[in-house]
Formats: structure tokens, sequence, C-alpha cells
């Protein structure tokens, strides 16, 4: 038994479905980031799981009850809000003692727990203070030590945040990843940004215009994505989509990419018994930029490497690595090379493919073409 | 830049200009009001010897003490004291009540959307558009079957009633850019709807209870047409205790005493304006979400 269970969950707001039957489960400890373009419905679930919004049709339960008919105070949850939503007339104390003296806590144990959180959080100094005059870290941290000090069951954070400036955001994502690793809380925490849900999650769960597209650890969701959508979606820059055909080419399954002057043609080693039907027939490719690089920083050891010379259109330098676009097919390609490779555009270079990282996408349905086993020992990898 | 460029002198010219013409608008506006302070200092035979803007040659306070005390208002001379006080009498419930009502209909309008909400908030706005003349006669036959007729309860219940649409628009308008995750916050918290308002919202509500005091006790305080209306004699506010004081003077008209009446009606509402124009310009929301 699941400790989240999101079962079958719809939601329709008259006429539209929002909400098309969503199935998740997470386990007590867990931290699921539900991630998706806006407008995918990931904040109307995490409302709906707070209980701020009616579920439609399906179940909800929480430690094997069901709670969607639980009033908001009652779940045993506790959220962060986008917007922080720190009371303005009160002081940081008043704030984060606000739901122990709801719910008649005493108020010398009331003044204990906000005290903890507040040395947890590191705003012992600013208890006096009233939101007004915090900055936006401290009223993020506010805003988390008012969810804290319930110590309920089930967390939930909408984009806390996506009000922070870039550098503030990188400090407190790595503060929430070591509260939860501290505090092994369960955790259901919404975002558009997919850096976000790759460095939090334990589990994240890619959503797009009501659907559930897949669920899985990011390992899983970056690397054995179940369509174009979560590959696109997932990793910055994002997976190179390749046109090609699958083809068998002395007696080894190849996918041939047409380019330019010669064609390009990369062995199948992934989902080989799935890809044998397709012989013949376009596909479209998935691959990393940081599956094609350099030859000097390729992994040789697998004897997956399958190496190419094709022409260098523009680089960019980000300092820690350098990108190369390319061209295979008709399209644009990123390849992750070693910073300080000289290349100049124009020139003709080796790129190397590590074809044991390549996908492979049904164009018509934008369905992965995968083998049976493969999500066998996937599951069995996440047990 | 220099500051004897032409642009900055040309700029310190329009304001010299500007202030001028402000000056003399003030002045205008403010001379009735000096007429009225000289005058209510100033003894009945140097108001005769007719120099109207002239500071008072001798001052005293015997008239201000008159009209307090013991001028004739119809047949009793008793002064506006008595009357002073059904004034306050009728404004302080009036606009608590009138306020409060405008208070919990905005938060429910806007925080508790139920089927209909736009449909009850036009209607209410609507009253806002009645004009007084036209329900002196339902409303006096109202406060007869109530038994309020010619009383101060009567005038506070209809202040309340007529208040009820401007006190909604205010707070209704107020309350709609409250932001909701506080209500969704405080729900999840285990706040109840009471709570909410009372120590989530209204504490919040600082610039616009000022508003809605200010106009309230204004309208409330400076209604005439009610006032002569629905109470006579001693239940009369202010309002009408003034007019009376003025029309019923045999004889030399007194001046001094009707302008130190006219002033002891105006005070209050001066007080008002005092004390609560400067939460005007504080913004008690900041803070609260993000920016």
């Amino acid at each position: 038994m699941s400790f989240l269970h999101i079962n079958n969950v719809h939601k329709r707001f008259g006429e539209t479905h929002v909400l098309k039957g969503v199935d998740i489960a997470i386990e007590q400890g867990d931290f699921l980031v539900l991630v998706g373009p806006s407008g995918c419905g990931k904040s109307t679930l995490l409302n709906m799981i707070a209980g701020l919004d009616s579920i439609s049709e399906g179940e909800l339960l929480l430690d094997g009850r069901c709670i969607n008919d639980v009033h908001p105070s009652r779940r045993d949850i506790a959220m962060v809000f986008q917007s922080y939503a720190l009371y303005p007339s009160m002081t940081v104390a008043g704030n984060i003692g606000f739901g122990l003296e709801m719910r008649k806590v005493p108020r010398k144990e009331r003044r204990e727990a906000v005290d903890r959180v507040a040395k947890l959080l590191q705003i012992e100094n600013l208890l006096d203070r009233k939101p007004g005059q915090l900055s936006g870290g401290q009223r993020q941290r506010v805003a988390m030590g008012r969810a804290l000090v319930r110590d309920p069951q089930l967390f939930l954070f909408d984009e806390p945040l996506s009000n922070l400036d870039a550098k503030l955001r990188v400090d407190m994502r790595s503060e929430i990843k070591q509260l939860h690793q501290r505090l092994k809380t369960t955790i259901v925490y919404v975002t558009h940004d997919q850096v976000e849900a790759m460095t939090l999650a334990t589990r994240i769960a890619v959503m797009r215009a009501g659907e559930l597209q897949q669920l899985g650890t990011p390992h899983e969701v970056y690397d054995d994505p179940n369509n174009l959508f979560v590959a696109g979606f997932m990793g910055s820059p994002s997976m190179n989509l390749v046109k090609a055909r699958i083809v068998e080419h002395d007696g080894v399954l190849v996918a041939q990419v047409a380019t330019g002057d010669t064609t390009l043609a990369l062995p199948i080693v992934r989902d080989r018994e799935a890809l044998s039907d397709w012989c013949g027939r376009d596909v479209i490719l998935g691959l990393r930029p940081e599956a094609i690089t350099d030859p000097a920083s390729a992994n040789h050891r697998d004897g997956n490497i399958h190496e190419a010379e094709l022409p260098v259109d523009l680089i960019e330098p980000t300092g820690a690595d350098l990108y190369v676009v390319t061209t295979l097919g008709d399209a644009s390609v990123n390849a992750r090379m070693r910073p300080g490779t000289p290349l100049r555009p124009g020139e003709r270079t080796r790129f190397a493919f590590d074809v044991s990282r390549m996908v492979v996408f049904d164009p018509e349905s934008e369905r992965r073409i995968r083998d049976e086993q493969m999500i066998d020992s996937a599951l069995e990898e996440t047990a | 830049m220099s500051a004897a460029s032409p642009a900055a002198r040309r700029g310190a010219a329009t304001r010299v200009v500007l202030y001028a013409i402000l000056l003399v608008f003030a002045v205008i506006y403010l001379m009735p009001l000096y007429v009225m302070l000289t005058t209510s200092f100033k003894t009945l035979e140097e108001i005769h010897q007719g120099n109207m803007l002239a500071l008072p040659g001798e001052w005293t306070l015997a008239p201000w003490r008159e009209a307090w005390g013991s001028a004739c208002i119809g047949l009793e001379c008793n002064g506006v004291h008595g009357y002073f006080f059904n004034s306050i009498k009728i404004v302080i419930p009036a606009v608590l009540i009138s306020g409060l009502l405008g208070a919990f209909n905005g938060y429910v309008l806007t925080k508790w959307k139920f089927r209909g909400h736009k449909i009850v908030f036009g209607l209410i706005l609507f009253s806002c558009f009645i004009p007084f003349q036209i329900i002196l006669l339902p409303m006096a036959r109202v406060l007869g079957i109530l038994h309020l007729a010619n009383s101060t309860g009567g005038l506070v219940l209809v202040h309340i009633v007529y208040g009820i649409g401007f006190t909604t628009l205010f707070f209704r308008n107020f309350y709609a850019s409250f932001p909701d995750e506080l209500v969704r916050a405080a729900q999840l918290d285990g706040a109840g709807f009471f709570t909410i308002f009372f120590r989530i919202l209204l504490p919040a509500s600082v610039p616009i209870i000022v508003v809605t005091i200010i106009w309230q006790f204004t309208n409330v305080w400076n209604d005439f047409l009610f006032g002569v209306s629905f109470a006579s004699g001693d239940s009369a506010p202010i309002t009408v205790a003034l007019n009376n004081l003025v029309n019923s003077s045999t004889g030399v008209k007194a001046y001094n005493v009707n302008m130190a009446a006219a002033m002891v009606a105006a005070v209050p509402t001066l007080i008002v304006y005092i004390l609560a124009g400067k939460y005007f310009l504080r913004g008690l929301m900041s803070g609260s979400v993000k920016g």
C-alpha cells in the first residue's frame, strides 16, 4: 500500500476537462515533483490534494485513508504557496504559530515549536518582524516554517522558488533538498522548471494537458523517456531529435540519417527486438547532447561509440562545457564537448556518438519504441 | 547640468506661477471659514460696524457659550448641545454597523463566492444610485411600523440601510485585490469563516476602514434631509437644530451665535479628517505576498 495514492483522478471545470484520469502512487519519504508546461493541470492536482479544489472523479488516498471529502484543515497536510501567502498583519512568529494556535496548542508549546523551526531555518532573529520587512528569501523561509511547524504527514509546495532571483533560487533549492534528506518528509512539489525537478525529486511525474506522460525516477525520466514530449521537455539543452530510417545492414540493425552528401548509419544497440519490426520505416532518433562528444571524451570501454566527421555550424562555450552545433538530416544538433576543444565554425571535425544512449520514437504516435524487458528491468530497478 | 540652465529656470518659473494660482484658490476656499471663525468671536456691536474681514477687536467666548447652552431653538432655549449629542448617538452606531456589514458583504462576495454573487452585488450597488427623496415616504411608513418614528434609533436604521451600498462597494473592491492564497493558507492552517475574517482580512483593511469611516461619518453627520423628515423636536440631529436656530431668532439676528453653532456642527467631521487622514497614505498590505 502506497502512502499517497492518486487513483484515476479527474477534474472538470464545466465543459473543460482539466485532469483526465491521473494515477500516481508514492511511498512515505518520497519527494514527488509534478512538472510540465503551464496549463498542464499540475497546480490543479496539488490544490486537489490540499483540498482547495474538489475532485470530480477518482480517489485520493493518504496513508490508506480516503481524503476526497475531508476538509483541508483535517487532512494533516501543509502547503507552501507560490506567493508565500504570509499573513500581513502578524509577525513572523505569529505567522508560523497560527496553525498551532488554530489547533488549540497551548501557548508555551507553541512558542517552543516556533523556536525550534526558526532555528532549523535560521530565522530566529526575524521572529518579531512583519512580512513587509522581509526579503524574498526570508519570506520563503517563513512560508516553509509555517508548513514545517505543524509536522504534517504531507507537504505540498506550489512553485515555491519561482519568485526568487536566479542565485537565491539555487541556494534555496539545495536547502529544500537538505531539509528533505534530514527530516525524511513526504513532499509533493509543483514546478515548471525541469532542472528543479531533476535536482529535487525522488519521483518525477511529467504532465501535459491533464495527462500523466511518465512517472519515474529522475534517471528514468531523463534517460528512458516514454515519449517525444518527455524527451523534449526534460533536459537543458534539450534532447536532439533527428529523423531517421531503420534498415538492416550486413545483418546489423542501423538507423540511417541522410546528412548532406553522406549517410550516417548509427548501429542500434538498445531496444533491438522492438526495432527489428521497424525495418524500412521512418523513426525519430533521440540523442542527448552529452551522448554526442569529441572522440577523446567519449567512453570507449563498452564499444558503443560510433564516430563520424561532420561540419561545425556554431560553437557555444558555457565555461564548463563547449556546445557544438552541427546538422544531422534537416535538424540542428547540439553536441557537448570538452571546453577548449580547438574548433571553428565551418570546419569539419569528428563527433563521437554513444549509441547505447540512443532512444527511438514512433513519429506518428510519438511514443517510444522499446523492448518489453526494458520496462521490466526498469521496474526492478525502482522496486 | 547647472542650476541656472534655461530649462531649470523655466521649470522654476512654472512652479512659481503654479503655486501662486494654488494659493489664490486656497485663500478663496478658506475665506468663509475665516469669516465664520472671526465672527463667532466678535460681539454683536462689532459685527454691526460692518467690517466682516477684520479680526475681532475684543475677543469673546460669549457667542460660543450661548450657542452651546442657551440659544433658543424653537420654543426651548437650551442651545445646541442636546442635538450635538443626538448626532453623536446617531453617527457612532450608524458608522460602525454599516461599516461592519459592508466589510462582511465584501468578504463573502469576494472570498466565498456563491452562485449569483454578481447579481447580489449589483443589487446592493444599485442602492447607491437611489436618490434620498424617493425613499422618504416608504421609509417613514417602515419606521412607523417599527415604532421608530421620531427617534434617533430610527435615524440610525435609515443611515445603516442607506450606507450598506457604499460600504459594501468599498470593501468588495478592496478585498477583490486581497490575495486568495492568504485565505487558502488560513484554511489549511485550520481557521474558519469568522477567524479568517477577523484575524487575517480585517487587520489588513485599515486603509479601507479609514475611507469607509470618513465617508460614512461625513454623510451621516452632515445629513439634513433624513434628520428633518424622520426626527423632530428633541431627537433631531444637530444639522436640523442649526437650521431651526437660524430660523427661530426673533428681532436682531445673532450672527455671532449662529456662526459659533455652525462651527460646533462642523468640528467633528474636521476632527475625523485630521485624525484619520494620515492612514490614507499607509499601505499596510505590503509584504504579504510577492513584490
